[in-house]
């Protein structure tokens, strides 16, 4: 009886979720409402969940409760500290999700809200949580290693050396284009920048009583850090609307660049607990904050969702970036669907906390789901206004022109009715003086949050309120990756130096601390100048190297996935990460090529920089901007070269790879799996 | 009744010891615990322990894109 009400209940929720992505698919003509999307997504992962991530737990990785984890073995009360589930899943799904699942469906919006929505549920459910779910599991049965550790011990020695770079490649890029999108969020806003200004004391002032006051009390110094934080959002009104220091917090773009950069440096080269910790308590309660009251804001608001299914920007003419739905869907939208960088989390230090193998299908499979749950929230907030506005905000200058009446003419004239009042009206009433061309998916976002927000509480009174607290909670935490993935970058420069020269290793000394740190900041920093004063927006050319290179990190860790599962003797299966695997090398591949060799200037590095030399030697650059268009011409080129050498890298290692299965499909040599023996866990079952 | 009362309250102590721990603001307890049944000799003092945890933690990646 139990299991027939057990079937019932599960082919409804399947029905449901079949109705509801049938509605959006579907649909055509008058605006559609948000809860289908929220029942397609919310159906669909439960569906996931309960038969997918099942059927892999029970017939690909044979998860065993009864074999002692590596937390119950090495059990330290550091990194190896048995934790519960429940507590883990908050812990994993704080440290997976970032400002990527928000600003990549927020930028694929511009191709309509189908094929965004449809990767972001789909991509999580059969390449997302299976990447992040095998390779905790790999690494639990391995103590733990990291991603480029068993991609040497499992693939080959090259194999593991190609996983640190590209980790290290991935970071740059990554921090380059996050470091752009607060540039483009901050730009021209006295409110914002004031605001994220004084996180900066609020952190130092936290990371003291942390350290010297008292000591480990998170939870208190963090509840006094978030009033701070709240209170500088509102105190943001009072300087927007002081001359003076309105004057004072209005900085261009260049200029917030550099500060960025000097704030990057800092936070790498200071002590961790005095400004990097702190900073990221209040960003982890904040995001958890934020993301609640969004999804508790659709929920309750149910907006009308305004934008098309799909727009006529398929045709790969878009003018927040340009390219085609395939590929550049597929990379745009990388965390939400699938995202490399998340296995370094499943292989760091998830699996050193893991209670019980069966955990593994609950952490792993189901944080991701939420994770892409928080994506299709960005994109229904995104499509919740209307086209004209989301394209005026994300449109670069360049393309629409620089004043509301230019833009509200361009974008009119693409078929999405827009009028300069519109725009100047939007602006004044969330206390902007302009939202044009603010690429890079955060103000759009912001405006979209701060106006389910205030259909909830405060109604138009406190749309600048919200809209600068949307902007504050996406900056906050952006700026957490930031001043965390600096310091690990400097780790990883540090390491790869100190094999070149011994001294550069030591992580206490202080020069090699502060050459390290001055090469990683200047690594990011360079592409972050570049995206600035890049004429098409930096967006366009960052967002698409972002998403290569973070998809080729997937590609690696289901490579790496594919070869271990193979060596365990799972060949019926293996086409739960070969088909993943296989659909990320031809994205990236693709996407890889039309990136450096499309003759499309808008889309191809070489031909945009062979335009502007052309442009150059028939006398159509005016002279003063000659020196500039050559920098241009030589950014783009490097750009070219970079997508290359990932390309590159994961090409080496999938011929390493295919070496070995060859030689174990053919059974050349035993397959070795570097897996930890096993050892009886001494916890009773139900501990 | 009671019996409601007192699964409500252990579902709330339950609750707030799951933020406790998520947060971090229980990990010296969850160390020193661990450091009596190893029966560590001198074990690391709060600050001790709080500084040397996050330099840990920050030198591998722990926050993702």
């Amino acid at each position: 009886m139990k299991r027939l009400l057990q079937i019932l209940i599960w082919t409804a929720v399947a029905g449901l979720g079949a109705v509801a992505l049938g509605t959006i698919a579907f649909h055509r003509g008058e605006p559609i409402n948000a809860t289908w999307f929220v029942l397609a997504a919310a159906c669909s992962y439960l569906v996931a969940y309960r038969l997918y991530s099942a059927f892999i737990a029970a017939k690909l990785l044979a998860l065993d409760n009864t074999r002692a984890t590596p937390a119950e073995r090495l059990d330290d009360g550091r990194d190896f500290v048995p934790t519960n589930k429940w507590v883990l899943f908050g812990h994993h799904f704080a440290a997976i999700a970032g400002p990527g699942p928000l600003v990549g469906p927020t930028l694929a919006a511009q191709f309509g809200y189908l094929p965004g929505t449809l990767w972001l549920i789909a991509g999580a459910a059969f390449a997302g949580c299976v990447q992040d779910f095998v390779i905790l599991f790999c690494s639990i049965r391995r103590d733990g290693k990291t991603l480029g550790e068993m991609a040497r011990d499992e693939v080959s020695k090259r194999g593991g050396l190609i996983a640190q770079l590209a980790v290290l490649t991935i970071m740059i890029i990554l921090l380059a284009v996050v470091a752009l999108v607060v540039v483009n969020a901050l730009k021209s806003s006295p409110w914002a920048t004031f605001t994220l200004a004084m996180t900066i004391p609020i952190a130092l002032l936290l990371g003291v009583y942390l350290r010297y006051f008292r000591p480990g009390r998170v939870l208190e110094a963090s509840l006094i850090g978030v009033a701070l934080v709240l209170f500088v959002v509102v105190a943001g009104q009072w300087v927007a609307d002081s001359p003076y220091l309105a004057k004072v917090f209005t900085l261009g773009g260049v200029t917030l660049a550099f500060a960025i950069i000097a704030y990057g440096f800092a936070a790498s080269a200071l002590p961790v607990w005095l400004l990097l910790a702190p900073r990221d308590y209040l960003s982890a309660f904040i995001k958890a904050g934020a993301i609640f009251s969004l999804a508790a804001g659709i929920l309750l608001v149910r907006p009308q969702v305004l934008m098309p299914p799909l727009t006529r920007f398929v045709d790969g003419t878009g003018p927040v970036f340009a390219g085609k739905i395939f590929p550049f869907c597929f990379i745009t939208i990388a965390c939400g669907a699938i995202s490399g960088f998340h296995s370094l989390i499943s292989s760091g230090t998830t699996p050193k906390m893991i209670q019980r193998e069966g955990h593994a299908r609950f952490i792993g499979y189901g944080a991701m789901l939420l994770e892409s749950f928080v994506g299709v929230m960005a994109m229904v907030a995104a499509c919740a206004m209307t086209p004209g506005v989301y394209f005026a905000i994300n449109s670069p200058a360049s393309i629409v022109g620089a004043t509301p009446e230019a833009a509200a003419a361009t974008i009119s004239s693409w078929g999405y009715p827009l009028s300069a009042g519109t725009m100047t009206g939007l602006a004044h009433a969330v206390g902007e003086q302009t939202l044009l061309n603010r690429a890079g998916g955060a103000p759009s976002l912001a405006v979209g949050m701060a106006q389910i927000f205030s259909s909830t509480i405060g109604g138009d009174r406190l749309l600048s309120i919200w809209y600068h607290f949307a902007i504050m909670f996406e900056a906050l935490f952006i700026l957490t990756v930031l001043d965390a993935g600096t310091r690990v970058g400097r780790f990883m420069i540090q390491e790869l130096g100190g094999r070149v020269w011994k001294p550069m290793g030591r992580l206490n000394w202080m020069p090699g601390i502060l050459l390290s740190s001055a090469l990683i900041v200047g690594a990011w920093g360079y592409f972050l100048y570049q995206g600035v004063v890049d004429p098409l927006g930096g967006i366009n050319s960052l967002w698409p190297l972002f998403g290569i290179s973070n998809q080729l990190l997937a590609a690696v860790a289901l490579v790496v996935a594919t070869t271990i599962l193979m060596k365990m003797g799972k060949l019926k299966w293996i086409w739960v990460t070969l088909l993943p695997m296989g659909w990320l090398v031809v994205i990236t591949m693709t996407a890889s090529y039309q990136k450096i060799f499309s003759a499309n200037a808008r889309i191809g590095f070489l031909a945009q920089a062979n335009a502007l030399a052309a442009q150059i030697a028939a006398g159509k650059v005016a002279a003063a901007k000659i020196a500039d268009t050559h920098r241009n011409i030589f950014n783009l080129r490097l750009d070219a070269v970079v997508t290359a050498v990932l390309a590159a890298m994961i090409l080496v290692l999938l011929v390493e790879a295919l070496a070995q299965w060859y030689a174990i499909l053919s059974r050349d040599k035993a397959p070795v799996l570097q897996e930890t023996p096993y050892v009886a866990t001494q916890w009773a079952e139900g501990d | 009744m009671q019996t409601l009362w007192r699964q409500l309250e252990s579902a709330l102590r339950n609750f707030w010891s799951g933020i406790r721990q998520w947060s971090g603001d229980s990990a010296y307890e969850t160390y020193l615990a661990c450091a009596q049944r190893q029966r560590s000799k001198k074990p690391l003092s709060a600050t001790e322990f709080y500084v040397e945890q996050l330099n840990r933690k920050y030198s591998r990646p722990n926050r993702c894109c």
